[in-house]
C-alpha cells in the first residue's frame, strides 16, 4: 500500500510509524482489494462482468478482482489447496454439491449473523427459506445461492411431429413421453428416440428419485434413502428409457451433438444448457422446452443444481467487503445481471416476483420459462456427509451404466448401489 | 619429479571438478528441484492418510497399499492399463517399422508420407481426442455412417464396455506409430549399403531374407529403444481417457493414471493417490530395468 516508487527513504520509515498512530482512518480512507473466485468462464464471464461493472458504480472504494478455473471442480482443489497455504481468495463461487465438502472442512463461514445484521428476517431481502436451504449444509449457512437450475426436457419439435405427437402438447407424464420416444426411434434413418443425463454425476438420478418423493440418504443419514420403492422406480424409469424409449448408450456430450444435429428426439438435462442448445440448434429443427415429466404429482420434487457464494475472508475489512460483493451479486439487481447473461434461474425472490427485473427477459425468451415453472418444486441438490462425499456419486453412475448398457437388472443394480454406498457413508457408533 | 609436479596437477583437478560442477549446477539443480524433490514428496506422501484441504496428516504406514489390493477399481484401471500396453505397444511398434520399410522403399513420396504419419504426434492431444470424439460419435459420426452404407450397425464405440478400451487403443496406436516410424527411419539409413549388397552376394536374394539377415539385427538398438519409449508412453495413456471417457461406463475404460487423478483431485485424497502413483513409478521402472538388462544382452550394436 505504501511502496510506490516516488517514496523516499524517510516517508517509507516513518509509514509504520503513521500507521500506529492513526491505523482507523487509514483503514476507512484505503481503497479494499478483494479476490473473489468463480468457475466455468465459458458459462458466467459475462454475467460476473456486468456484475463487476454495476459493483464498482456503487462501491468505488472496493477493487474486486477475479480468479477463475474451467469447472467447480478445479475450483474445489483450488479452494482445498489454498486453504493448506493460507492463500484462500475472500470469496468463491462453488457449485451446490461442493459446499458441503467446505462447511464439513470449517473452510467456509456461516452467513446467517451477517444476514441477520441487515434484516431481522432475511425474507425481506428476498433471501426466503427456500433459497436459503440451497446453500444450507453442515448445519449452518454456509453460502448463499448465487445462479440456480433444474432439470427440463428439450424436445425436437420437427422430430415429434413427424412421430405424430403434437409439439405444442408435449406429454406430461413418463408412459405417454417413451411412447413417443420409441416412435420417434422407429422414424429410422439414424434418429434416436431420447436420452437422459444419467452419467457425469449423480444429479439426474436424484431427478427421477426426488420424482417418486424419495431420498437418497435417510434423515438421519445414517443409511441409504433409495432403497426401497422410490429407488427402485427410479431405476425402473431408466430401465424402461433404454427397453421403451429407444435410449441409446451415449456420452453427454455426444448425446448433446446428435440433439443438436436433429437426430435425437428427446433430451432431459438441466436448464443451464438453453443457451448453448439454442446455439447449436441454429436452424437445423424447431427447439422447444417444457417440464420434466410428473412422476408423483403430490409428492415429486425436482433437484436443483448451479453456484453458491461463500465467503471466506479472514481479514476484517476484506471481510467486510467480500460481503458487501456477494450480497450484491445475489441481490435483486446482481440477480437481474447474472439471469440476463447465463440463463440460469435466480436465487432471489425479490428478483423472482418482481416484473421490473427479469419480467421483459421471460416474455422475450420462453425457452428458459420451463424451468422456471418448476422452482416451486424444487428443492436442494443432495450432497452426501464425509470424505467420500463426491465417490459416492461415480458409485452411483457406475451403476446406472449396468442398467443402460442392459447388463442387470434395476434389482439387482439398485442391491448392489445400495450396499457399496452403504459402504462409503461415514462409519458412526 | 614427482612430488613437485603433483600438487600444481592435483590442484588443476579440484579446479576441474569445481568447474564441472558449478557447469552441471544448473540441469542438477533443476533436477532435484522440479524431479527428485517432487518424487521424494510424493513417496512419503504415500505412506500417509493426507486429503487435500484437511487439517492433519497421519503417517499410517503401508495401509494405502493394503487397500489397493482391495480396491477393485484399482484392480480394473491395472487390468486396463496392462491391455491397453498389450495393444497398443506391439500393434504400433510392429506398425511403425512396418510403414517405415515401405517408405524407405518406395522412391516418392517419402518426405510427404513422413509428414502425414508424423502429425498425430506434434498435434494436441486433447483437440484430436474432440475430433475421434466426432469421427466416433454412435450416430452421426462418419465411421458408422459409412459403416451403415454397407449394411453394418456399428457399436457405440466409446460409450460401450465391449469397446470402448479397443477405442482407446487404436488411438493410441494413431498417435504412436508416427513417432515409431521417425525412429526406426533413421534407424534405417544408418544401416550401411554394402551389408545389403554382401548378403546378395552370399545367397540372400528374396527382400525377406535380407530383412531376417541384415535390417533386422542391425535395427536391434532402434527397436529396443522404440519397445522401451512406446511401452512406457502406453502405460502414461491419460488425455484421451480424461476427455473421451473419464473412465466409463462403469469404470471400463479406468487406467492408471486417471484413477491416479481421480483419487486424488475429484475425491482429494492425496495420500491414495500418492500410493497409486508409487505404483505406475515402479511398473515403468521396471520396463525400463527389464529391457536394459534383459533384452540388452540380445542387441547387436554394430
Amino acid at each position: 500500500m505504501f511502496a510506490s516508487p516516488q517514496l523516499s527513504r524517510r516517508v517509507a520509515l516513518s509509514a509504520p510509524a503513521a500507521m500506529l498512530f492513526a491505523p482507523r482512518i487509514l483503514r476507512a480512507q484505503a481503497p479494499v482489494e478483494i479476490t473473489v473466485h468463480y468457475a466455468q468462464p465459458f458459462i458466467y464471464k459475462e454475467a460476473y462482468g456486468a456484475l463487476l461493472a454495476a459493483f464498482a458504480r456503487r462501491e468505488p472504494n472496493i477493487k474486486v478482482n477475479y480468479v477463475t478455473t474451467p469447472n467447480y471442480e478445479e475450483g474445489a482443489q483450488l479452494i482445498l489447496r489454498q486453504a493448506a497455504t493460507n492463500q484462500l481468495p475472500d470469496l468463491s463461487y462453488q457449485g451446490f454439491n461442493r459446499l458441503r465438502v467446505f462447511a464439513e472442512r470449517g473452510i467456509a463461514q456461516d452467513l446467517l449473523p451477517l444476514l441477520k445484521a441487515e434484516a431481522t428476517d432475511p425474507a425481506t431481502a428476498g433471501y426466503t427459506p427456500n433459497l436459503l436451504a440451497l446453500a444450507h449444509f453442515g448445519g449452518f449457512q454456509s453460502g448463499l445461492a448465487f445462479a440456480a437450475s433444474n432439470p427440463v426436457t428439450y424436445y425436437n419439435a420437427d422430430l415429434v411431429r413427424r412421430a405424430g405427437g403434437d409439439p405444442d402438447n408435449f406429454p406430461t407424464n413418463w408412459n405417454d413421453v417413451l411412447q413417443l420416444a420409441g416412435r420417434i426411434d422407429r422414424l429410422g434413418d439414424g434418429n434416436e428416440g431420447m436420452w437422459f443425463t444419467w452419467n457425469g454425476d449423480d444429479w439426474m438420478f436424484s431427478a427421477l428419485l426426488f420424482g417418486h418423493g424419495g431420498r437418497m440418504l435417510t434423515e438421519d443419514e445414517r443409511d441409504v434413502g433409495f432403497a426401497g420403492p422410490e429407488g427402485l422406480g427410479a431405476i425402473r424409469l431408466i430401465d424402461r428409457m433404454v427397453k421403451e424409449g429407444g435410449m441409446p448408450n451415449l456420452s453427454a456430450a455426444a448425446a448433446r451433438q446428435a440433439f443438436t444435429a436433429g437426430k435425437l428426439g428427446i433430451i432431459f438435462q438441466t436448464t443451464a444448457l438453453v443457451r448453448g442448445m439454442v446455439a447449436g440448434a441454429g436452424n437445423n429443427f424447431v427447439l422447444r422446452t417444457t417440464g420434466m415429466p410428473v412422476i408423483d404429482p403430490g409428492k415429486g420434487r425436482l433437484p436443483t443444481g448451479g453456484a453458491a457464494g461463500m465467503l471466506t475472508a479472514k481479514d476484517p475489512a476484506k471481510r467486510d467487503a467480500a460481503w458487501k460483493f456477494l450480497r450484491f451479486s445475489t441481490g435483486p439487481e446482481g440477480q437481474a445481471l447474472m439471469v440476463r447473461n447465463t440463463g440460469y434461474l435466480p436465487c432471489n425472490q425479490i428478483a423472482i416476483d418482481d416484473p421490473q427485473y427479469l419480467g421483459e427477459f421471460y416474455r422475450a425468451n420462453p425457452l428458459f420459462m420451463a424451468a422456471v415453472r418448476q422452482i416451486p418444486i424444487s428443492i436442494p441438490w443432495y450432497a452426501f456427509p464425509g470424505t467420500n462425499s463426491v465417490r459416492v456419486t461415480q458409485t452411483m453412475v457406475d451403476n446406472l451404466a449396468r442398467i443402460v448398457e442392459q447388463r442387470a437388472t434395476p434389482e439387482e443394480v439398485q442391491r448392489d448401489m445400495a450396499a457399496e454406498v452403504r459402504r462409503l457413508l461415514p462409519r458412526r457408533s | 619429479m614427482s612430488a613437485s609436479l603433483a600438487f600444481p596437477a592435483r590442484r588443476r583437478t579440484t579446479g576441474e571438478a569445481l568447474a564441472g560442477w558449478m557447469l552441471t549446477a544448473p540441469a542438477a539443480l533443476a533436477y532435484a528441484l522440479m524431479l527428485l524433490l517432487p518424487t521424494l514428496a510424493t513417496i512419503a506422501l504415500a505412506f500417509t492418510d493426507y486429503e487435500l484441504g484437511a487439517d492433519g496428516l497421519a503417517w499410517i504406514g503401508l495401509d494405502n497399499f493394503a487397500e489397493l489390493l482391495r480396491d477393485r477399481g484399482f484392480a480394473i484401471a491395472l487390468r486396463n492399463t496392462i491391455l491397453y500396453v498389450a495393444l497398443v505397444a506391439p500393434l504400433s511398434v510392429l506398425g511403425g517399422l512396418a510403414l517405415a520399410l515401405l517408405i524407405e522403399t518406395g522412391t516418392r513420396g517419402r518426405a510427404f508420407f513422413r509428414a502425414v504419419f508424423f502429425l498425430p504426434v506434434v498435434s494436441l492431444p486433447v483437440a484430436m481426442a474432440a475430433a475421434w470424439q466426432y469421427l466416433l460419435h454412435p450416430t452421426i459420426g462418419p465411421l458408422n455412417a459409412a459403416l451403415r452404407g454397407i449394411g453394418i450397425e456399428g457399436p457405440a464405440w466409446l460409450s460401450s464396455s465391449d469397446t470402448v478400451l479397443l477405442s482407446l487403443a487404436a488411438i493410441g496406436v494413431w498417435e504412436n506409430i508416427g513417432f515409431n516410424l521417425v525412429l526406426f527411419l533413421a534407424g534405417l539409413t544408418a544401416i550401411p549399403r554394402e551389408l545389403y549388397a554382401a548378403a546378395e552376394v552370399d545367397g540372400a536374394t528374396s527382400g525377406w531374407e535380407r530383412f531376417r539377415l541384415v535390417t533386422w539385427p542391425l535395427l536391434g538398438p532402434t527397436t529396443l529403444f522404440v519397445v522401451t519409449i512406446t511401452m512406457t508412453r502406453a502405460v502414461r495413456v491419460f488425455d484421451s481417457v480424461a476427455v473421451l471417457t473419464q473412465g466409463g461406463p462403469n469404470k471400463a475404460s479406468e487406467v492408471l493414471l486417471y484413477a491416479m487423478y481421480e483419487e486424488g483431485f475429484t475425491y482429494f485424497r492425496l495420500g491414495y493417490s500418492a500410493a497409486i502413483t508409487l505404483v505406475f513409478l515402479a511398473i515403468v521402472l521396471a520396463l525400463v530395468w527389464l529391457q536394459t538388462k534383459v533384452l540388452e544382452k540380445r542387441v547387436h550394436y554394430a
